[in-house]
């Protein structure tokens, strides 16, 4: 490996090892998945399908994009409840009295940008607007995005299901009204929400050494807003 | 291969997937309902042999069940009424249901084709079809 490969590894390492743990963990998820749907079509007496018909299939397109959504609706929350939601004690708030957007000064915009500031940071239009948001925009774009997904391939997969039980299938309007869309979406937001609550307050009086989501481990319970 | 040309290759994979799904979706449709045709036209004829190589392996199979017979010996019992002209086809992945003028048809794709797990089927409020033969 060259000293530039070994410094372009070093310096992405958080999300090259997470990229590529996804990818292996979609992997095993599409042959367990194509594994389970197999099983429920032999119990139903219907002939089994190839892995690329599983992974073409609405089935395996809403177990994905059900999960994915929720993530990216997490880290949109998440984003966007910091910036007014406070947790004395916590590394993931701010402090106490820093509760809002902020002054363009605190936040190095227009005027108070500096020469390595982003160049849309220091336009005063509305770039500045856009770029300013930018990361709540993109996670929840993209929540809707995969949750519209979610409706769609959950609507094809769940008539496809309801065909094999001999009944109708109902209409996407229909579906995203009913009981499936809302039982995948919501046990999905529940252990979301769940996380980032207990992530909250636990960070509080717990501390992992050397991680930048923890307090350093000294540093007392009631101190906010500082992180390795 | 440079960022570009792999956003390239990405969004070709994608439009080929995506063209492929769409292109299939209608050739399923016309398959399933040309398999509901061929049905239809055997159940007119009174063609046991045809009416039961156009059925599912465990539908079939239920039907010599419950004739205790050979399924081409047992199918006419059944009492199949010639349902008529398709007026619509739903397909969702592997499974369709067909409606006919008189009758609606449940079908699953196997390796040699559309094959119905369902026919003689009567809609119940909020509950499957009842039908005249299915599988287990």
């Amino acid at each position: 490996m060259t000293a530039k490969r070994r410094r372009f590894v070093r310096d992405n390492g958080l999300t090259l090892a997470f990229g590529m743990a996804f990818l292996l963990a979609l992997t095993g998820q599409a042959f367990a998945g194509h594994a389970e749907f197999n099983n429920e079509l032999a119990a139903d007496g219907l002939a089994p399908i190839g892995l690329a018909a599983y992974l073409a299939s609405s089935e395996f397109a809403v177990d994905v994009t059900e999960n994915w959504q929720s993530e990216y609706l997490q880290f949109f929350l998440f984003i966007l409840g910091t910036v007014w939601l406070l947790q004395r004690g916590s590394p993931e708030s701010k402090e106490i009295d820093e509760a809002g957007p902020e002054s363009d000064k605190e936040q190095r915009v227009g005027q108070y940008a500096r020469a390595d500031s982003p160049h849309w940071a220091r336009t005063r239009d509305w770039r500045q607007t856009v770029y300013s948001r930018s990361l709540g925009l993109l996670m929840g774009g993209l929540f809707l995005l995969s949750w519209f997904a979610q409706a769609v391939a959950g609507s094809a997969a769940y008539n496809e299901q309801r065909l094999r039980q001999l009944q109708r299938p109902m209409g996407w309007g229909e579906y995203v009204l009913g009981a499936d869309f809302w039982s995948r979406s919501l046990q999905n937001w529940q252990s979301e929400l769940l996380a980032v609550a207990s992530m909250a307050i636990f960070s509080v009086y717990l501390r992992q050494r050397g991680s930048p989501e923890s307090k350093p481990v000294g540093t007392p319970h009631g101190a906010t807003g500082v992180e390795s | 291969m440079s960022g570009s040309g792999r956003g390239l290759l990405l969004w070709a994979f994608l439009l080929a997937v995506s063209t492929v799904a769409c292109g299939t979706a209608d050739e399923r449709r016309d398959a399933a309902d040309a398999a509901t045709t061929r049905f239809e036209a055997a159940v007119r004829d009174g063609d046991a042999v045809a009416m039961c190589r156009a059925l599912a392996p465990g539908t079939r199979t239920e039907v010599e069940l419950s004739g205790e017979a050979t399924c081409a010996e047992s199918v006419l019992g059944e009492e199949l009424p010639y349902a008529g002209a398709v007026r619509t086809v739903d397909v969702f992945g592997r499974q369709a249901r067909v409606v006919l003028q008189h009758d609606t048809v449940f079908l699953s794709q196997f390796p040699e084709g559309w094959k119905v797990v369902a026919a003689g089927c009567r809609p119940q409020h909020a509950q499957p079809y009842r039908c005249t033969v299915k599988g287990s």
